[in-house]
């Protein structure tokens, strides 16, 4: 078969938008993870948290879902901080294990919570807005708004998190304490203090990937299991604690999901990328950013 | 030295503890379910096991709204010969382990009398098979895929109650569109499906039928599964697969979808490609009125077609009631109504005239027997029109095309049943 | 061991042996057996994670080959269904097992959270497989295993006895490595790998046991599954919840110990089918068992034996002392049993 360059370069720009998306949700992953060895299986759980809160607030205040996210990132934020307070700060031994168990188990609460409140039928945000349905040609294809708005929500977000982390007191703080906890605390950093705020980050930033999420697709309360795998891959494949990791990873998976896909089949395409996520590792345990040696707990 | 032995006991001793603690919790399990019919009238009871969490949850909850609808509708008309009705459910949260504990429990810890269906062909099969082995009949209303009917049972107690097996659901599109004059019918035709057992099979259909009337298949072939388009259940990214149907340019799209996900999502970027095809069918998702409709834009639904077996306008038997009660209890518009709860309302109905003819209520291995016989032999009349089941307990009716019109899903083929003209070509996006 | 061991052991096996004809009831004997079951696999996936320190979680991948690996079988040599269907059950292990050992000399290669991210997508990889290899599996339509004719309650039974032999089995087997010379390499490695290297420990072929002897167990487990259910489909066969449930009853019951996972598995997966029976509307479920885990979790973080052991032990040795009749050595001899028993970590 002759290869449709059109096609392909196509695949390659959507991959590239939803990758954004990807990244915005995976950051708060990878965040926690290098702050406080937590790894956060509630993340799906918290997108799809922040996608329903935005949607309560769409249907509610008649609110634009962009707009929505002033209102959605604070209040996820203190449910952020919460958490952490209430589930993760009393995990003093194999933090990185239990965590995972401890927020297995928060995920299905959310899970059952959302499904009592908002039943499990299937909705989308933003159904009738014009940038949900209207598109710009960019090369050889079509790419909906949508897309676009995404990928910038993601960019401008991340930029800011870039400098928080680098041009603030306490990006300082949590840098150290990324570097080394116990060294942290002994310089007098409250290490607990910058936890909770890094995990209230990484949760306010799972609503606005959720919102991101819940625009393009359509969710119901247990559409986090799909999710939660691929965020996984997207945090290891880019290195774990690296930023600037999950975002590569992210658009990695979707351009190699979306150009298998177009190119021969969509059955194979993850297939395709959980091959190259192996072999990835094989070479380069720490992923793409990440650091050469796993940090001891 | 000599205290050191005896302290390596307590683990044991504690997993003995528990155990036993296990058992006492084997004992209220068995005592406290137990039935007590006594007194005058005693109650039927029917039980469901429905995915009320988990994968299935959208459809498992209509199903269940169907069946209490009926429930309630039943005993409002006198109950089954002159019995209540009262349908006991547990949620199977999705699980193939939970749907066979859940039908265990309802046959030996409740006592119901009848079995009736879960959602999916995923958990039907097992569970008519626990069902079978207590002799149970399981008429169901949403597990319609081909493994079903394959089940080696020598009981063939499952009876699937929709107007046609799934595999035919797209026949009747494909036999519109070569109905259509030689002028304005189509000539390229594209295909896909979700790698579901349920889907595929049913595309596949369409696409055979469609091919034979010299529709040619423009579908890439590379990859595809005998010219059609496979994308995998849980899939991040549904855009390149409208992509690369888009760049087909065909003029019919036959899309296997298994619900609104996959459904809302591929429509939605056919908007955004500017490809606006002729004829356009999905196997799931349209059909569920005003939840599609919001999720891809009131306008958007214009000339969507949808195979079906039910509207909320027929004139079926005791549909009226039905959709009033329908209405009645969960609001909304007439175009809300979710198909899966009407299926379920028919498999209500199919077994209380068959109650009614066999006349066989006590016990319930004797009721269950006198069941299958006669839902073997016998013909039905329901919400969606008649049934009648052959020996392995697929109906043998038909479907009919639904499409959607000003916001509403009408049916518009075959003309005995439509109600409006078939819009075609198809209106482009707005 | 001692006569007290051993009579308890013999009068956990018999209550066990007994247990169907005490409760005849197919929805106890079905959670019985799922139970037992769910039990098995906690208690082989220990054998890894819990005395190697190597968390795996795509180790259900071999319960889903175990369990195609029935149905590929029992479809190409048309057997029917009854008892002799069983004796394919060490079959099935093997072949589970033969893909394990390339599968484990690769991901082996990795530490920590990337063994785990590598198990994982050696799950997913298996699963995408499974619905890609029509020829083979049939795909997304699955395949039909044979029907057993046994009928009613009786069909749980012959079920049950099976997933209570290849329960003991399990055990034994982790009972022995525990007591081993095998068994403490393994817990060496665990604690310090390269310091286990150093002292002359083939960390290689020992990981690599350890990686394929619960593969062998899982696919048994797999297979007597899925010729219960009577059907096969790749979304079920590669179930990523199934790894997450053997982590969590062996974190539960107390990871590292012999009979921790094993009563995690008990009672997890009864407490899970008890409050799915009980407790009506789907939210409310998934509600009640995420904050019992929680509860669990944070409360006994060392899960439900050493806990509930270390409590015992105290309250032991507080009696002692108020007896004074305690020797010298006494207090030091406990916390050196606690630590021998593998119980802190």
């Amino acid at each position: 078969m002759l290869l449709n360059w059109d096609l392909i370069s196509g695949a390659v720009v959507l991959g590239i938008f939803t990758g954004g998306i990807y990244a915005l949700m995976a950051s708060g992953l990878t965040l926690t993870f290098g702050v406080m060895d937590v790894i956060n299986v509630a993340q799906g759980a918290l997108v799809i948290l922040g996608a329903y809160l935005s949607y309560a607030v769409e249907q509610h205040l008649h609110i634009d879902i962009f707009l929505s996210l002033l209102i959605t990132m604070p209040a996820m934020f203190l449910i952020g901080m919460l958490l952490e307070v209430a589930f993760i700060r009393p995990l003093k031994h194999e933090r990185t294990v239990f965590s995972i168990l401890v927020t297995f188990a928060i995920a299905l609460v959310i899970e059952g919570i959302l499904g009592k409140i908002f039943t499990t039928n299937f909705v989308q945000l933003g159904a009738n807005a014009w940038y949900v349905n209207q598109s710009f040609k960019i090369g050889g294809t079509y790419v909906g708004y949508i897309y676009l708005f995404g990928f910038v929500l993601a960019a401008v977000l991340l930029a800011g998190l870039y400098l928080l982390l680098y041009r603030t007191r306490f990006g300082f703080a949590l840098r150290a304490t990324v570097e080394n906890r116990t060294a942290a605390q002994l310089i007098g950093i409250d290490v607990e203090r910058v936890s909770a705020i890094t995990f209230g980050i990484g949760v306010s930033l799972a609503a606005a990937g959720g919102m991101a999420f819940g625009a393009t697709q359509t969710f119901d309360p247990g559409s986090h299991y799909d999710l939660i795998s691929r965020l996984l891959a997207i945090i290891i494949l880019g290195g774990m604690g690296s930023l600037a990791g999950a975002m590569i990873a992210s658009i990695f998976m979707l351009v190699v999901f979306n150009v298998t896909s177009v190119v021969y089949s969509p059955t194979w395409g993850t297939v395709v990328f959980f091959v190259l996520l192996s072999v990835v590792l094989l070479v380069r345990p720490q992923g793409f950013l990440g650091r050469a040696e796993a940090r001891r707990q | 030295m000599t205290h050191l032995r005896p302290r390596r006991v307590p683990r044991l001793t504690l997993a003995v503890i528990s155990l036993l603690a296990l058992l006492a919790l084997g004992w209220p399990s068995s005592s406290i379910f137990a039935a007590h019919h006594k007194g005058k009238k005693a109650v039927i009871k029917i039980g469901v096991s429905v995915s009320l969490t988990g994968d299935f949850s959208g459809d498992g909850q209509s199903i269940l709204h169907g069946y209490q609808l009926w429930q309630s509708f039943v005993n409002h008309h006198g109950g089954l010969r002159g019995h209540k009705v009262k349908i006991i459910y547990k949620d199977d949260a999705s699980s193939q382990t939970q749907v066979q504990t859940n039908y265990a429990s309802l046959i030996s810890n409740d006592h119901v009398t009848f079995t009736f269906g879960p959602f999916s062909s995923l958990l039907t099969v097992p569970a008519s098979r626990e069902a079978a082995r207590f002799g149970y009949a399981f008429p169901e209303p949403a597990g319609g895929g081909p493994q079903v009917f394959q089940s080696e049972s020598p009981l063939h107690n499952v009876f699937f109650v929709q107007p046609a097996p799934v595999v035919d659901d797209f026949a009747s599109f494909a036999h519109w569109i070569l109905s259509l004059p030689k002028g304005k019918r189509p000539k390229t035709a594209a295909y896909a499906s979700e790698d579901d057992p349920f889907a595929h099979p049913q595309v596949d259909v369409a696409r055979k039928i469609l091919t034979k009337g010299h529709i040619k298949n423009v579908t890439p072939s590379a990859g595809s599964s005998h010219g059609v388009i496979i994308w995998p259940a849980e899939s991040p990214d549904i855009q390149s697969v409208a992509l690369k149907i888009a760049q087909t340019h065909a003029q019919v799209v036959v899309l296997g979808t298994t619900g609104l996900p996959e459904a809302t999502g591929l429509i939605k970027a056919f908007i955004q490609q500017h490809y606006n095809p002729k004829a356009l069918t999905e196997a799931s998702g349209p059909d569920q009125g005003s939840l599609f409709s919001k999720a891809v834009g009131a306008k958007n639904t214009e000339g969507i077609i949808v195979p079906a077996g039910w509207w909320a306008g027929a004139s079926t038997f005791e549909n009226k009631a039905f959709v009033k009660a329908y209405l009645k209890k969960f609001h909304g518009g007439l175009g809300g109504i979710s198909q899966d709860a009407a299926e379920a309302f028919s498999v209500g109905q199919v077994v209380a005239q068959a109650v009614n003819k066999d006349k066989v209520l006590f016990p319930a291995s004797k009721a269950n027997a006198a069941l299958i016989k006669e839902l073997h032999h016998g013909r039905f009349s329901s919400i969606q029109g008649p049934m009648k089941f052959n020996k392995l307990g697929e109906p043998e009716g038909k479907m009919f095309l639904v499409q959607w019109h000003h916001g509403r899903a009408l049916p518009v083929y075959p003309k005995n049943l439509a109600v409006r003209k078939p819009e075609y070509p198809k209106r482009k996006w707005h | 061991m001692t006569a007290i061991k051993l009579a308890l052991l013999g009068l956990l096996l018999a209550v066990a042996i007994v247990f169907p004809h005490l409760f005849g009831n197919a929805t106890v004997t079905l959670v019985a057996f799922f139970a037992l079951l769910y039990a098995t696999m906690a208690s082989a996936w220990n054998i890894l994670a819990g005395y190697t320190g190597y968390y795996s979680l795509g180790h259900a991948a071999f319960f889903g080959i175990g369990g195609y690996a029935m149905a590929i079988l029992c479809q190409d040599y048309t057997i029917q269904g009854g008892y002799g269907a069983f004796y394919l059950l060490p079959v099935c292990g093997l072949i589970a097992a033969a893909f394990a050992v390339p599968l484990g000399i690769i991901t082996l290669r990795t530490r920590r959270h990337v063994f785990v991210v590598l198990t994982i997508a050696m799950l997913f990889i298996g699963q995408l497989l499974a619905f890609n290899l029509l020829g083979l599996t049939s795909g997304s339509n699955g395949m039909i295993l044979p029907l057993p004719p046994w009928i009613g309650a009786a069909y749980n039974i012959p079920f049950y006895y099976t997933a209570l032999a290849l329960l003991v089995l399990t055990m034994s087997t982790s009972f022995w490595i525990r007591r081993s010379r095998f068994g403490l390499s393994l817990m060496a490695i665990r604690d310090d790998e390269d310091r286990a290297a150093g002292l002359g420990i083939n960390t290689w072929l020992h990981k690599l046991i350890a990686f394929v002897v619960p593969a062998f167990f899982l696919g048994m487990v797999g297979a007597t599954y899925f010729y219960f259910q009577g059907q096969i489909e790749p979304q079920f066969a590669f179930n990523p919840l199934d790894d997450l449930a053997m982590a969590l009853m062996s974190f539960s019951g107390g990871l590292g110990t012999v009979l921790g996972p094993v009563l995690g598995g008990l009672l997890i997966e009864g407490a899970q089918q008890y409050f799915a029976l009980t407790s009506g509307v789907g939210g409310n479920y998934l509600i009640l068992y995420g904050a019992l885990f929680l509860a669990v979790i944070l409360l006994m973080p060392r899960g439900i034996i050493p806990t509930i052991a270390a409590i015992w032990s105290s309250y032991r040795e507080k009696r002692n002392d108020q007896q004074a009749s305690a020797s010298p050595g006494e207090a030091s001899n406990s916390e050196a049993l606690g630590v021998a028993e593998g119980t802190s970590r």
